[in-house]
């Protein structure tokens, strides 16, 4: 196998679009509705793009990772929440992976579920100065491989990768992608091709995601991803991080005899989910009809319906140890200070107010953490401000 | 048939009419509107309208339930155009209608009836789309430029005529007078509130009584709550205490798109604005166009970054010194169509149902009668009525309200391109 995987740069000059490479048997499993969950990802980048470009975020890497001739300028309550979202998320992760220096040692890991277009990586890649994080990307094979052609494609997201185009050689880069094009590895981040169903049936955890650290800290990401799942996979998805990869939850290890088992049933674990919430009112039933003439299904919207349901859901699921959620509009009034809010206010005329808040209310940011050994990893988090009620 | 009786026809199908007939409409209808004030004089009866924002279908949803033009008096307080998929088509049906019955149709200037802000909310977008040039949104523009910034209604009754049509039980209470009703667009009475007559000995009581809707309109969005209240939502106008009751003493009431403006105490300085120009970004003509009430005390800064808040104290003096009973503005999504504030000072009417087809929320218009009570006597609009005799007469009586909620056009008559995304969500 290890012969088959080609140099990342040797890949780049032939760049005669996919010949062989790409849409695998896998892609052809796909059905209707995956597929149209697969494109939630390019309507995902559109949105990021056009906040960059109008100054609400600051993003090298989104043009790179946006469609080419997709880029569209999204209207301002759609940037704003777009810019809440990304920040808010932003927050979390920079308190979980600590302050970037030589002094922090403590090596972290994410794992981002349903990753598509997601820019983080390069953007936490290019701005720490150690690789002091391994970053895991996950996704359906179609959305992994549309993102190996763009890094392929784009000087820009090679070089955050610490791709020297001098270095032609395997070594030199550490950097591999499969034969198919759509798995990558590096020392600092892997990109997996799986569909988060096949998880929970998997018999070999750590052989499904190759490169997880299961003794590291490590963040799970969902930003719109879980809730296209039914409620039972999505719990299932959850539990194979929490029971199966990252060791049992609870101290009582299932099985004692394995040594592999009860070491790595160490591991702190914490979750962010980014979804929407409150389909039961008027806009939220207009959302669920809306989105379903789309063909898009949140399943598990209605299990988790409000803030409070999603506290539990955390507290249900192996993150004992902390629960919370706010949902966008709190976010925007209470993390983003006034000097920052001004700024973004002043970017465009934002002239609907009543809709920005009936929108914002009907996402949330949900977070929630396990620690293990005494490591601490999500204290940070411990003084964020959550919203209290439903 | 003239050729603008075709355009609203062939409008009115939702069909666009060909560039240089909207050069000569324009051209026309900018003639007609440079004639009239900064505040247009409208006499009840009226329907009172808010903002439409390109939504064709539900347009025509509201003449429907309205009555069509010209056999309704319609007073449409702005935001014609942006976000919908259909502004022009929307814009230039009422713009015909205005050109062709110019005295039953009366269009104020909205906060997107502007340069800069179509450019950012679709209007321009839309013309480009359609029309291949930026022409079209150039001459729309230049008609935004001539609108006015606002209008006063006047003669209307402070008594409505109770809605026949319904088989429930309206019998007024004995000594009381029909003030508010709100019907469902089947024209179904869902709820209304009475008022004391006028009698020197009554106090300031508010008679209310509330219809049970039918049955088969109980469910529907936006309406199930109403029944249950104490009143239509946010209608807390008083009775009025002060002797003769012979006459009507309705005062008038202004209409404007956003609000009012610290820099404007009367109804007169509006008419000194020189409102021929884009909207300027901050003074006397924008705060009209982009403020809001709230429940604050005073003035307030205003998240838009534009006009600004401005709290129940501040309307019922500006009420007072310049005799109004009531001030109507749109500007502000509300989910149930309507929204009474300050004791019924001031109300937001919302005429957008579902807007942006996605915030789920009711449209309503609201309509105004007629004073036939034959006193004759009808506020003057200047800002002097109420105040010459100053002792008693400091409270002016409210008119008589009836609202028409209506919900957005059925899906399938709406005939959302399929080629455009439909609403925006995080995905």
């Amino acid at each position: 196998m290890a012969s088959h995987i080609p140099n990342l740069n040797t890949l780049r000059r032939g760049r005669g679009r996919g010949r062989g490479i790409g849409r695998t048997e896998e892609t052809g499993l796909s059905s209707g509705k995956d597929r149209i969950v697969q494109g939630t990802d390019n309507d995902a980048s559109v949105s990021r793009l056009s906040a960059v470009e109008l100054g609400y975020l600051e993003d090298a890497y989104a043009a790179a990772l946006t469609p080419a001739g997709s880029a569209t300028r999204r209207l301002p309550i759609i940037n704003r929440g777009t810019y809440a979202r990304t920040t808010a998320i932003d927050q979390l992760v920079a308190r979980f992976l600590g302050p970037s220096s030589p002094e922090n040692t403590h090596k972290k890991q994410i794992i981002s579920l349903g990753a598509g277009s997601d820019t983080r990586v390069f953007r936490l890649l290019s701005s720490r100065q150690t690789p002091d994080f391994i970053y895991h990307e996950l996704d359906f094979a179609v959305n992994t491989t549309d993102k190996i052609r763009a890094i392929r494609s784009a000087p820009i997201l090679q070089r955050a990768l610490g791709i020297d185009s001098s270095k032609v050689s395997e070594k030199d880069t550490g950097v591999t992608v499969s034969v198919a094009g759509d798995a990558l590895h590096s020392p600092s981040y892997h990109v997996h091709p799986v569909d988060l169903r096949s998880l929970s049936t998997c018999s070999d955890p750590a052989g499904a995601l190759p490169g997880v650290d299961t003794g590291l800290p490590t963040l799970l990401i969902s930003e719109c991803c879980l809730v296209y799942l039914s409620p039972t996979e999505a719990e299932q998805v959850v539990a194979f991080f929490t029971q199966r990869l990252f060791g049992h939850g609870h101290a009582v290890s299932g099985s004692r005899d394995s040594l592999q088992e009860v070491q790595s049933n160490g591991a702190s674990l914490g979750l962010i989910l980014y979804e929407p919430i409150r389909p039961n009112d008027a806009f939220g039933r207009t959302m669920v009809s809306n989105l379903a003439a789309r063909g898009i299904q949140l399943k598990t919207l209605p299990r988790y319906a409000s803030l409070e349901a999603q506290r539990g859901r955390f507290r249900d699921q192996g993150f004992g140890d902390g629960q919370a959620a706010a949902d966008i509009e709190f976010i925007w009034k209470r993390w983003v200070n006034e000097d920052e809010k001004e700024r973004v206010a002043g970017l465009e005329m934002l002239d609907e107010m009543e809709e920005w808040q009936l929108l914002a209310r009907h996402y949330c940011i949900a977070w929630g953490w396990r620690e293990r050994d005494n490591a601490l990893a999500f204290a940070g988090w411990k003084d964020l401000e959550a919203q209290q009620g439903e | 048939m003239s050729d603008l009786d075709r355009a609203i026809e062939q409008l009115r199908a939702c069909r666009l009419i060909p560039e240089s007939q909207v050069r000569e409409l324009c051209y026309k209808a900018r003639e007609l509107l440079i004639e009239e004030g900064n505040v247009v004089s409208v006499d009840a009866p009226v329907t009172i309208c808010g903002d439409i924002h390109g939504q064709f279908h539900d347009l025509m949803e509201l003449f429907r339930v309205g009555g069509d033009v010209p056999d309704t008096n319609y007073l449409f307080m702005g935001d014609f155009v942006d976000r919908g998929f259909y502004s022009l088509e929307s814009f230039l049906l009422l713009l015909c209608l205005k050109v062709r019955y110019p005295d039953r149709i009366t269009l104020i200037r909205g906060n997107h009836e502007s340069r800069q802000i179509t450019t950012v909310y679709g209007f321009y977008d839309e013309c480009i789309r359609k029309y291949g040039s930026a022409n079209v949104w150039r001459y729309c523009c230049e008609v935004f430029d001539y609108l006015a910034l606002g209008a006063i209604v006047l003669g209307a009754s402070s008594e409505l005529e109770p809605t026949s049509n319904t088989g429930l039980s309206s019998m007024p209470i004995d000594d009381s007078e029909l003030e508010t009703e709100v019907l469902n667009s089947s024209g179904e009475v869902t709820s209304s509130t009475y008022r004391a007559r006028q009698r020197s000995s009554s106090d300031a009581s508010t008679d209310s009584r509330n219809i049970s809707p039918p049955r088969d309109i109980s469910a529907a969005p936006g309406q199930a709550a109403a029944p249950s209240r104490t009143g239509a939502p946010g209608t807390g106008a008083s009775g009025d205490g002060n002797g003769s009751a012979v006459t009507s003493r309705t005062g008038a009431v202004l209409c404007v798109h956003g609000g009012l403006s610290p820099l404007i105490d009367s109804v007169d300085k509006i008419r000194l604005i020189d409102r021929k120009q884009e909207v300027p970004h901050e003074g006397a003509m924008c705060d009209l166009l982009w403020s809001d009430p709230d429940e604050i005390e005073g003035w307030g800064l205003s998240p838009r970054g534009a006009g600004f808040l401005f709290g129940g104290d501040i309307v019922k003096q500006f009420n007072h010194l310049n005799g109004l009973s009531l001030v109507a503005r749109a500007h502000q999504l509300v989910m149930e169509g309507y929204k009474e504030m300050f004791d019924g000072g001031i109300v937001t009417v919302w005429s957008a149902p579902n807007y942006c087809y996605r915030c789920g929320n009711v449209a309503a218009i609201l309509e105004l009668g007629e004073d036939t009570s034959g006193g004759g006597t009808v506020a003057r609009s200047n800002g002097e009525y109420g105040r010459s005799n100053g002792i008693v007469n400091n409270r002016v009586v409210s008119p008589g309200r009836r609202y028409r909620v209506f919900e957005a056009a059925a899906q399938d008559t709406r005939g959302m391109p399929a080629k455009k995304p439909v609403a925006d969500y995080f995905l």
